[in-house]
C-alpha cells in the first residue's frame, strides 16, 4: 500500500518536473488572458445590487426576521395600537355597560346608524377608529319600548370615568370622560362630534331629554366627550423598546460602507442610502439586523451615504451621519 | 480518501521544493527561503496562535460558551508544539524546562475569567502576581538559553508587554468596550511578531552554524513575516468573526471592524511593494467576493438558506480565482496565478471547515480545522514572501549577504540548472524510499 503511494507521488513529482522543464507550466500561465472579461461581468453584478429595491415591500420581505415571533408580534400588537383598533366590546365599569359592539354605517336618510339590538353599541364604522387620530363614535339607544337599554344610564357618567373599548384579540383601549353635552335633536354640532382633530377621542351618543312622539324620538341627543388614555408608565416602556437610535460610526472603508448595530430590541434592519451629488439620497441597499452591517460599492469613495434602522413595526430612524464626512 | 490525501501532502511538501531548487542556481538573490528566515516563521505562527487562541478561550470561557473548553485544549496543544521547536534548537532538557513555565502559564487564562465573573477581586490579584512571576521566570529562561543574545530586561519587557495585552483585551471584552478590545487584540496580536523577530534573532546570533549564518532579520525575512501576520490574522479574525457572527453576539461589529482595519493594514502592506494602484485592485478583490461572501455563509446558515450558502461559496470560489490572478499579475508569474487560486481556495476552505464544525456544535473538530488553518496561512507567507523577493530583488537585497558562499559549485552553465534538479530529484525520490524502508523495518 504504501509502494504504491510512493511510486505514485514519484511519478507524478517526475511528471511535474517534466512539465516544468518543458515550460509547460509558462504557456498555461500565458493562456489565461479571458481575465478581462471575468472583471467585466463582476461590475456589471455589482451594478445590479445598485438598483434602488422596489418601494412599498413589506417589512418581512425587505429584512429576513428571524426566529423572533414573539418579538414582531409583540411589535405590530404596538403598531395596532397606533394605527387603531376595529372595537367589538365596550366596557364602562362606573355604569355597569358590559357590551358587545357592532359596526353601523350611514342609513339612507343620512343619519347614523343604530345597532339593531338594544343590548348592543354602534360603532360608526366609516369614521375614525379607536386608537387613531381623530373622533371615533359609538352609539347607543337609551331605552327601548319596554325598557332601559345599553347606554340607559350614560348620563350618569362623571368626567374622569373610564370607558374601555377592546378589539377581538383583545387589545384593550382605555378613554377617559372629559365632559357631556346634551344637544337638541336637530342641532347637533356635528362637526365637532365626527370631525377631525389632533386629539384621540372616543364619543359616545345616547338619547337624552323627552321622548317626542310625534317625531319618533327623544328630542335631545347626550354626547360623552372622551380622550384616550395613554398610561404613562406603558408610554416609557414602549419608549424603552422603541428606542429609535441612528445606526453609528457610518464609515467608507474601502469598498465597503460600514456601520455599528443598532443593539435595542425590534431591529428588523437598516436602510443604505447614497447620493452621488451630497443632496438627493436614493435607498441602495436593505441589510436585515443579522447581517454584517456593511454594503460594498466599489466606488464608495466617490459617493456618500447614510444609513438608517427600521424597526420591526416599520419606523424608521433618522439618518445617520453622513460618510464619508 | 486518506491515501489520496496522503499523496497530495507528499505532492505539496515535493511541490513547494521546487522554486527553491529553480532557484538554486544563484545564491546571492535574496531569498525569504533560509534557515534562520524559517525558524522566524515558525516561532510568528506558534507565538501568534498562542496569542489569538488565548484571548479567543477567555472570551468563550467569560460567555460560558461551549467551545470553551476545546478553545483551551487548542491553546494546551498550541503550547505542546513549542516543546519540540524549542528541544530542536536547545536539546531535550531545555525544552522540559521550557515546557514546564510555558505550558503552566497558560493556566492563568482562566483565573483572570474566574475572577472577572465572579467579580472576586483577590483572585484577581493571584492571577497577576502569577503572571508577574511567569514574566520574570521565562525571561531569564529564554536570557540563559540564548546566552544572553536576547537580555533578561529585553524579555521580561516584552513578556509583560505581551501579557497586559492579553489582559486588556480581555477586560475591555468583560466591560463591553469592544472597539478597545479588538484594538488591544490586534495590537497584542502583532506584538508576537516582534517577540518572534527579537527571538529568532537572538537564537540565529547566538547559533550561526546551525542556520547557516543565515539572519532571521534580512528584508526578505522581514517581507515574509509581514505577509505572516497579515494572512494569519486574516485567519484569524474570519473564524472569529464567523462564531460571533453566527452566535449574534454583541461584538461581532467590532470584529467586522477590526476586520476592516485588517484590510486597511494589508492594503498598506501591498501599496509599499506594488503602488496605490495595485493596493486599490487588492482592496476591491479582497473585499467583494471574500469578505462578504464569508458573512453571507453566516447570515446563510442563520437563515437555513442553501440557495443562498452555495452563492456565497461561489462568490468564494470567484475570490479565489481573483486573488489568484490578482497576485499571478501582481507577481509576474513568479507565483503562478494557477498555484496561487488553489491555495487561496484551500485557505477557504479551512474558513469553511472551522465555521462549518461550529455551527455542527462539533467543536473539537472546529479547533481541529483552526490549527489547521491557522497554520497554512504561514505557507501562503513564505510562499508568496519567495515570489516577491523573486520578482524585485532589488528591493530586498539585504545588506548583509549570506558570509560564506557554499563551497560546492552547482552554478556555472546554463543546462545546469535543469541537471541539477534532477538530481536533486533523484536524492529526494531515493531518501523518500530509505525513509519507507525503515519505517516499514520498524514496524
Amino acid at each position: 500500500m504504501k509502494w504504491k503511494i510512493y511510486f505514485t507521488v514519484v511519478g507524478l513529482v517526475a511528471l511535474l518536473l517534466t512539465a516544468y522543464s518543458t515550460d509547460v507550466f509558462a504557456n498555461w500561465t500565458n493562456s489565461s488572458e479571458p481575465e478581462e472579461d471575468t472583471r467585466g461581468e463582476l461590475s456589471s453584478q455589482s451594478d445590479e445590487n445598485l438598483t434602488p429595491p422596489e418601494e412599498d415591500v413589506p417589512l418581512d420581505e425587505e429584512f429576513t426576521i428571524l426566529n423572533d415571533q414573539e418579538t414582531l408580534e409583540k411589535f405590530q400588537t404596538e403598531k395596532k395600537q397606533e394605527e387603531g383598533i376595529t372595537p367589538t366590546h365596550i366596557k364602562i365599569p362606573s355604569i355597569d355597560v358590559d357590551a358587545p359592539i357592532e359596526q353601523v354605517g350611514i342609513l339612507d336618510n343620512g343619519q347614523m346608524g343604530v345597532p339593531q339590538e338594544m343590548e348592543k353599541v354602534g360603532w360608526f364604522e366609516p369614521g375614525t377608529k379607536p386608537g387613531e387620530n381623530g373622533n371615533s363614535v359609538l352609539a347607543g339607544h337609551v331605552d327601548s319600548k319596554t325598557g332601559p337599554a345599553v347606554f340607559f344610564k350614560l348620563d350618569q357618567l362623571e368626567e374622569g370615568d373610564d370607558i374601555i373599548v377592546s378589539d377581538e384579540e383583545g387589545t384593550e383601549l382605555t378613554y377617559t370622560v372629559k365632559r357631556m353635552e346634551s344637544y337638541p335633536y336637530t342641532d347637533s354640532p356635528i362637526d365637532e362630534i365626527f370631525g377631525q382633530t389632533d386629539q384621540k377621542n372616543l364619543n359616545l351618543i345616547t338619547c337624552t331629554g323627552t321622548f317626542n312622539r310625534e317625531a319618533g324620538t327623544h328630542d335631545e341627543r347626550l354626547v360623552v366627550y372622551t380622550e384616550l388614555v395613554e398610561p404613562e408608565q406603558q408610554e416609557e416602556e414602549e419608549e424603552q423598546e422603541l428606542d429609535i437610535q441612528s445606526p453609528t460610526n457610518v464609515e467608507v472603508s474601502g469598498t465597503f460602507i460600514t456601520w455599528h448595530a443598532v443593539r435595542v430590541e425590534g431591529v428588523a434592519g437598516y436602510r443604505v442610502y447614497k447620493s452621488t451629488d451630497g443632496e438627493n439620497y436614493e435607498k441602495v441597499a436593505s441589510v436585515s439586523s443579522h447581517e454584517r452591517k456593511s454594503f460594498t460599492d466599489e466606488k464608495a469613495a466617490d459617493h456618500s451615504y447614510y444609513v438608517t434602522t427600521v424597526y420591526l413595526d416599520g419606523t424608521e430612524s433618522d439618518p445617520s451621519e453622513v460618510a464619508p464626512e | 480518501m486518506k491515501t489520496t490525501k496522503r499523496i497530495l501532502i507528499t505532492i505539496m511538501a515535493i511541490m513547494l521544493l521546487t522554486p527553491s531548487l529553480a532557484m538554486a542556481h544563484d545564491h546571492s538573490e535574496p531569498t525569504t527561503k533560509t534557515p534562520a528566515s524559517d525558524l522566524r516563521s515558525t516561532l510568528d505562527q506558534l507565538l501568534s496562535e498562542h496569542f489569538a487562541l488565548a484571548t479567543t478561550a477567555m472570551m468563550k470561557d467569560y460567555d460560558d460558551a461551549e467551545d470553551a473548553e476545546q478553545a483551551y485544549a487548542a491553546l494546551d496543544q498550541n503550547a505542546m508544539d513549542m516543546t519540540p521547536a524549542v528541544a530542536s534548537v536547545y536539546g531535550d532538557e531545555a525544552a522540559a524546562q521550557f515546557e514546564e513555565i510555558f505550558v503552566n502559564h497558560n493556566d492563568y487564562s482562566p483565573d483572570f475569567v474566574e475572577a472577572a465573573k465572579s467579580g472576586d477581586e483577590a483572585m484577581r490579584e493571584e492571577a497577576e502576581a502569577e503572571v508577574d512571576e511567569f514574566v520574570e521566570e521565562f525571561g531569564e529562561f529564554l536570557s540563559t538559553a540564548t546566552e544572553g543574545n536576547l537580555p533578561a530586561d529585553a524579555a521580561k519587557e516584552v513578556l509583560a508587554a505581551h501579557e497586559e495585552d492579553v489582559i486588556s483585551t480581555f477586560d475591555h471584552y468583560v466591560n463591553e468596550e469592544y472597539e478597545e478590545a479588538y484594538g488591544a487584540y490586534r495590537e497584542g496580536f502583532h506584538r508576537m511578531f516582534d517577540i518572534s523577530k527579537a527571538l529568532s534573532t537572538a537564537i540565529t546570533t547566538q547559533m550561526p552554524d546551525q542556520f547557516e549564518n543565515t539572519k532571521a532579520d534580512t528584508p526578505a525575512a522581514d517581507l515574509r513575516s509581514t505577509l505572516n501576520s497579515l494572512a494569519s490574522e486574516h485567519f484569524a479574525l474570519a473564524a472569529l468573526e464567523m462564531q460571533k457572527g453566527y452566535d449574534q453576539a454583541s461584538d461581532y461589529d467590532f470584529v467586522t471592524w477590526a476586520e476592516n482595519m485588517h484590510t486597511e493594514d494589508f492594503k498598506a502592506a501591498i501599496a509599499s511593494i506594488y503602488g496605490d494602484e495595485g493596493a486599490a485592485q487588492f482592496e476591491k478583490v479582497w473585499q467583494q467576493d471574500h469578505i462578504n461572501a464569508q458573512s453571507d455563509i453566516i447570515t446563510a446558515a442563520l437563515e437555513e438558506d442553501e440557495e443562498a450558502r452555495m452563492q456565497a461559496e461561489e462568490s468564494l470560489q470567484m475570490f479565489a480565482e481573483e486573488f489568484g490572478a490578482f497576485l499571478g499579475s501582481a507577481t509576474e508569474e513568479n507565483l503562478p496565478a494557477e498555484a496561487a487560486t488553489e491555495a487561496v481556495w484551500q485557505h477557504e476552505e479551512q474558513v469553511l471547515a472551522t465555521f462549518d464544525n461550529y455551527a455542527a456544535g462539533d467543536y473539537e473538530a472546529a479547533y481541529e480545522s483552526y490549527r489547521e488553518g491557522y497554520g497554512f496561512m504561514f505557507g501562503i507567507g513564505e510562499t508568496l514572501g519567495e515570489a516577491i523577493v523573486t520578482q524585485m530583488p532589488d528591493q530586498f537585497a539585504g545588506e548583509e549577504m549570506p558570509e560564506e558562499m557554499p563551497k560546492t559549485g552547482f552554478g556555472g552553465a546554463t543546462d545546469a540548472s535543469t541537471t541539477w534538479m534532477w538530481v536533486a530529484f533523484a536524492v529526494t525520490a531515493l531518501a523518500g524510499a530509505g525513509f519507507m524502508i525503515r519505517k516499514n523495518a520498524n514496524q
